[in-house]
């Protein structure tokens, strides 16, 4: 009794790969290792693809 | 006056802006309201006809009469993370955060109220009819012989969550797909079912705005593209996303969408086909924009700093302020 919906899903891709950064509740911002913000990196923040549209997809909406 | 910022830690998009309102000297406070009772308190008081709030995260200390604005970016759901969580704590915590919020006088990006329903697929693509944006043929239904006459007045079909939720235990994502001619519609009858015409389209955009200012990206379809691949979020095309020119009706109709749906902040998807028309898709109310900026460099992050750091105007008000402002 699947909803017809579900015959086109995919096991979900575990996008929650360890990042490089953790929060600095301080600077309310996500620093590097070395000390840099996360967010002035965007060759990292493409690498890693934490800013695209099925980010979270786990705990929010796609969007 | 305050910026208040509801998201995560780990959102590094939130970052983005962040940067911004820190290089202008705006203050800020950034807390997840799963947080609360564990590194997130609120206290209000409503005593002699007046009312005074705070809230307090990381050391800092933030009454709710001195917030400028609330950006709703990606909140958890409150008291999540709480020492016993529960629904019912949930509830009360949403409650009393959110409640207070609603009296602040704050500008909101966007209003609880107008996100909730911008959510609703079926109400955003109503709207964008009435709003003039072209919108695909599309079906929502439990009855199997309406979605096989459907198939047969338009053969080339996608199907899509209704919701744009992705299903749990086990964690699956289900994209947009095609859907064969010859199909099982059967089962249809155990959900509602999204059927849309399927655009044959010559790339996907992505439509930002901000306020009154609204930035456009294109990823063009490859030639050799997949004809089965049609959700760009899990295209495996490395077209970059580049920016793109906003047709004329497409930016009025866009305006009168977001004015009608009482949002500061969409992120619209839309699919061109081979005639240039832009066919609407949906409106994500608080949709992801670093990957734009990071690819196209549009400055979306800048220029919601910059919606988020200005003093209420009258004359916005009476735009926002009619619906943001609890009575």
């Amino acid at each position: 009794m699947q909803p017809f919906a579900l015959n086109y899903a995919r096991p979900a891709v575990e996008t929650e790969a360890v990042t490089p950064y953790v929060y600095d509740s301080g600077l309310q911002l996500n620093v590097l290792f070395d000390g840099r913000i996360a967010a002035s990196d965007q060759a990292l923040l493409r690498e890693l693809g934490t800013t695209t549209s099925t980010a979270g997809s786990k705990t929010h909406f796609d969007d | 006056m305050t910026v208040l910022i509801l998201t995560g830690e780990e959102d590094v998009t939130a970052d983005m802006v962040v940067v911004h309102l820190n290089a202008s000297s705006v203050p800020v406070v950034r807390l997840d309201p799963a947080d609360l009772t564990a590194g997130v308190a609120l206290s209000g008081e409503y005593v002699h006809g007046s009312f005074r709030g705070h809230l307090s995260a990381g050391g800092r200390l933030v009454s709710v009469n001195g917030l400028r604005s609330v950006w709703v970016r990606r909140p958890g759901a409150p008291a999540a993370r709480a020492a016993q969580p529960s629904a019912w704590l949930t509830e009360e915590a949403g409650q009393a955060l959110y409640g207070m919020l609603r009296g602040s006088g704050a500008r909101w990006m966007n209003h609880p109220d107008a996100a909730q329903r911008a959510r609703h697929k079926p109400w955003q693509l109503r709207l964008a009819q009435r709003s003039g944006l072209p919108v695909p043929a599309t079906l929502i239904t439990t009855f199997p012989q309406a979605a096989r006459e459907f198939a047969e007045r338009f053969p080339d079909l996608v199907v899509k969550p209704v919701s744009g939720a992705h299903p749990q235990e086990p964690p699956r994502a289900v994209p947009t797909s095609r859907v064969a001619p010859d199909t099982d519609f059967g089962a249809v009858a155990y959900g509602p079912t999204l059927l849309q015409r399927r655009v044959a389209k010559r790339a996907d955009i992505r439509l930002t705005v901000v306020g009154e200012t609204m930035l456009a990206a294109r990823k063009e379809t490859p030639a050799d593209a997949d004809p089965e691949e049609v959700d760009v979020r899990f295209a495996s095309s490395a077209t970059p996303w580049l920016p793109a020119e906003i047709p004329r009706r497409t930016a009025q109709a866009v305006r009168a969408y977001l004015r009608e749906a009482q949002l500061s902040y969409g992120a619209l998807d839309f699919a061109e086909d081979a005639d240039g028309t832009w066919w609407f898709l949906e409106c994500n109310q608080s949709g992801q924009f670093g990957f734009v900026e990071v690819e196209t460099g549009q400055p979306i992050a800048r220029t919601i700093a910059e919606w988020l750091a200005h003093p209420s105007a009258p004359e916005e008000e009476s735009v926002n302020g009619r619906r943001t402002v609890a009575p």
